[in-house]
C-alpha cells in the first residue's frame, strides 16, 4: 500500500512530478481520463458500503424512540454472557473445522498428485470436486437433515439403530456440533484439495525428480520442496476459509437452530436472534459494529499477508 | 510397500472419499423420487420402490414454489448484470489507464475486504434503511444488496480477465483513428466476452444460493426467493420429507449446471483469480 507509484504513464515529466503530486492530481491526460470514470463510480459504492456501517453506529448509540443513549447499548450487547458462549462456539467449530479440511484436501490433493496419472480420471475428479462446493447451503442443510434426522435419517438405519436406542445427531450436546462441522467438512474439503491440486502443479518437475535421484523420502519432497510452493495457498485456503465461518448460517439454521440449547448458536446465528427474533436493534446494531469493527481490524492484519495486489 | 499394494491402497481410499461425498446427494435425489407411502414405512430403504416425481409438482404446483423461483431468477439476473456492469466501469480504468498503483490498491483491497464482513453484521443496519426506503419485501432491495454482495467477486475476476488481454491491441484500433469507446465496445469486449460471461453466470449462482438477506428482507410469496421457501419447507411441515427433498434437489440444479459450463473459471472466482486454469 505505502510503496511509491511506478510511473507507468510515458513523458518526460513523470519522473520529476510523481514525488510532488497526490494521487488525486493526474499527470497526465490519460491519467485524468482514468480518475474521472473510476472515482464517481467507486466513491457511489463505497459509499453504499459504507452507510450501513455508520447507521449502525448511529441505531447503537441511540434507544428505539431516537433518544441519545450513550454506549448503553454496547455495555448490554458486551456484557450479555451469551455473546461469549456465540464466539466460544465459533471457535470451536472453526477449529475443527480448519484444520480437518486442510489436512484431508491436502492430503487428498498430495494422493491424487502422486498416484493418479491419467489426465481423465484427474479431469473426473476436478469436476466431482467442485460440485460439494456450488450447492446452495440452503440445499446443504437440507441434503444432511435427510442424513441426520431422528428417525427418518439415513444414517440411523445405516449404522442399524432401532427407534429405542437412536443416537440424536442433531439434538444432544456435544455430538451436534460435530454433526454440523461434518457438514462444513463435507463441502469444502474439496475446495481445499482443488486449491492444493493446483498448487502442486506449480512444483517444477526437475527439483522433485532431483530430490527422488538424491533417494528423498515421500516426505521429505512434501516437506522441503512441495510445502514451499503451497505455503501462499494455505493462507489463501485459511483467509477464505475464515472469512466462511465467520458468516456460516444457513446450514446450521436449518440443521439445528443453533440448538440444542445454544451449542451450535454461532455468532452470526447469535446476531439474527438479538435483532430478529428480540427485535432488540439497538443491541444488535452495537454487536454488529463490534463484529465489523472486529473483522476490518482483522482484516487489516493479515491482509498483507494475501497475496492482494501482485501486478 | 510394493506398487500394486499402493495402487490398490490409493483406488480403495479415493472410493470411499466419492462415496463418502456422493451419497447424501444420491439419497437426496432418492428421497424426492419417493411416494409417501414410503416415507411412513418403519425403515427407509436405499432406494425409491416406486419413484414418482409427485413431490416436484407439489413443491411446484400446489406450493406455487415456481413463483419463487421466478422470483429468484429475476433478482439473480438483475443483480448479476448490475454488479458486473459496476465492476467493469471501476476495472477499465485500473487495468487501461494509467492510475496510480496506490489507488489501484486502494480499490482492490476494499473490494476484498467486503469479502470478510459477515453478512448478518450488514443485514441488520440494511434492514433498517430498506423499511426506510419503503422497499421492504421487495426484490429491488435483493437486487441491490447482492448486487454490492458481488462487487468484489466480479472486480476481481474482470480485472484479471482483463489484464490478460495485451492493451496493445485496442491502442493499435485507437491509432487507426477509432475513440476510446468505440475501442471499449468493438475491440476490448468481444476480446473479454468469455471472461465476462464466466464471472456473470458465477456471480449469478451466488445470488440464487444466497439465503440470509432474502430471509430477512422479505416476507411474502410475492418477493421471497426459492432458497427461502425450502427453508419454509425444512420446518414448518417436517414430516414431508420428499417435498423437502424436492426443493432440495431444484435449488441444486440451477447452479450445478451453470457451474459446469463454466468449470473452467469457478476456482477462479472462488478464489479471487489466485488459481488459474490453464
Amino acid at each position: 500500500m505505502t510503496a511509491p507509484a511506478v510511473p507507468t504513464a510515458p513523458g518526460p515529466l513523470v519522473l520529476d512530478a510523481r514525488a510532488r503530486t497526490p494521487w488525486w492530481v493526474a499527470r497526465s491526460r490519460q491519467e485524468r481520463l482514468g480518475l474521472r470514470l473510476l472515482l464517481p463510480v467507486f466513491a457511489t459504492v463505497v459509499v453504499i458500503g459504507t452507510v450501513p456501517f455508520l447507521l449502525a453506529i448511529v441505531r447503537a448509540v441511540t434507544s428505539d424512540s431516537g433518544q441519545f443513549v450513550g454506549l448503553d447499548n454496547f455495555s448490554r450487547a458486551l456484557g450479555n454472557s451469551q455473546l461469549y458462549d456465540a464466539v466460544k462456539a465459533t471457535a470451536i467449530y472453526a477449529a475443527i473445522v480448519l484444520p480437518t479440511e486442510i489436512l484431508l484436501g491436502l492430503g487428498l490433493a498430495l494422493l491424487v498428485h502422486r498416484t493418479v496419472k491419467s489426465a481423465a480420471i484427474r479431469a473426473a475428479i476436478y469436476i466431482a470436486a467442485m460440485i460439494p462446493i456450488v450447492i446452495p447451503q440452503i440445499a446443504v442443510g437440507v441434503v444432511f437433515r435427510l442424513v441426520y434426522a431422528p428417525d427418518y435419517g439415513i444414517l440411523h438405519v445405516l449404522l442399524g439403530d432401532t427407534s429405542h436406542s437412536q443416537i440424536l445427531w442433531l439434538s444432544s450436546p456435544p455430538l451436534a456440533m460435530f454433526s454440523v462441522a461434518s457438514v462444513d467438512i463435507w463441502q469444502w474439503t474439496p475446495f481445499v484439495y482443488l486449491i492444493m491440486f493446483a498448487g502442486l502443479q506449480t512444483v517444477p518437475m526437475e527439483s522433485v525428480e532431483a530430490a527422488q535421484v538424491d533417494g528423498a523420502s515421500a516426505w521429505t519432497q512434501f516437506r522441503y520442496i512441495e510445502l514451499n510452493y503451497l505455503r501462499p495457498l494455505l493462507l489463501l485456503v485459511l483467509f477464505f476459509r475464515m472469512a466462511d465461518v465467520m458468516r456460516v448460517f444457513d446450514h446450521v439454521y436449518v440443521l439445528t437452530g443453533g440448538g440444542p440449547g445454544t451449542t451450535t448458536e454461532f455468532l452470526s446465528l447469535y446476531l439474527y436472534r438479538i435483532a430478529f427474533r428480540f427485535s432488540d436493534l439497538g443491541q444488535a446494531s452495537a454487536l454488529a459494529v463490534v463484529v465489523m469493527a472486529a473483522m476490518t481490524a482483522f482484516y487489516t492484519l493479515i491482509s498483507r499477508f494475501l497475496p492482494a495486489e501482485r501486478s | 510397500m510394493p506398487r500394486a499394494a499402493k495402487r490398490v491402497l490409493t483406488t480403495l481410499i479415493l472410493l470411499l472419499a466419492t462415496a463418502i461425498f456422493a451419497f447424501p446427494l444420491y439419497y437426496l435425489i432418492v428421497t424426492s423420487l419417493k411416494d409417501k407411502a414410503e416415507l411412513f414405512a418403519p425403515v427407509q430403504t436405499l432406494w425409491p420402490e416406486a419413484p414418482t416425481i409427485d413431490a416436484y409438482i407439489r413443491v411446484l404446483v400446489d406450493r406455487n414454489y415456481s413463483e419463487l423461483l421466478v422470483n429468484s431468477i429475476i433478482a439473480g439476473v438483475c443483480a448479476t448484470l448490475l454488479a458486473i456492469v459496476v465492476a467493469l466501469a471501476i476495472c477499465y480504468p485500473i487495468t487501461r489507464l494509467p492510475v496510480r498503483r496506490r489507488l489501484r490498491a486502494f480499490v482492490l483491497n476494499w473490494a476484498l475486504s467486503l469479502r470478510f464482513l459477515p453478512p448478518i453484521a450488514i443485514v441488520i443496519p440494511y434492514f433498517t434503511i430498506v423499511r426506510w426506503m419503503g422497499i421492504y419485501n421487495n426484490l429491488l432491495a435483493l437486487i441491490l444488496v447482492y448486487a454490492i454482495f458481488n462487487l468484489p467477486l466480479s472486480i476481481w475476476m474482470i480485472k484479471g480477465f482483463l489484464e490478460e488481454i495485451p492493451i496493445e491491441i485496442e491502442e493499435a484500433a485507437m491509432s487507426d483513428g477509432a475513440t476510446r469507446f468505440y475501442a471499449f465496445r468493438h475491440v476490448l469486449l468481444p476480446l473479454a466476452q468469455t471472461g465476462i460471461l464466466a464471472a456473470a453466470i458465477i456471480v449469478f449462482a451466488f445470488d440464487w444460493a444466497e439465503f440470509l438477506f432474502a430471509f430477512i428482507l422479505t416476507a411474502t410469496p410475492q418477493s421471497m426467493t426459492f432458497p427461502v421457501g425450502v427453508q419454509g419447507l425444512v420446518t414448518q411441515f417436517e414430516i414431508i420429507w420428499n417435498d423437502m427433498a424436492a426443493g432440495g434437489v431444484i435449488a441444486i440444479l440451477l447452479p450445478l449446471g451453470l457451474m459446469l459450463l463454466a468449470r473452467r473459471h469457478v476456482m477462479t472466482g472462488l478464489t479471487f483469480g489466485v488459481i488459474r486454469e490453464k
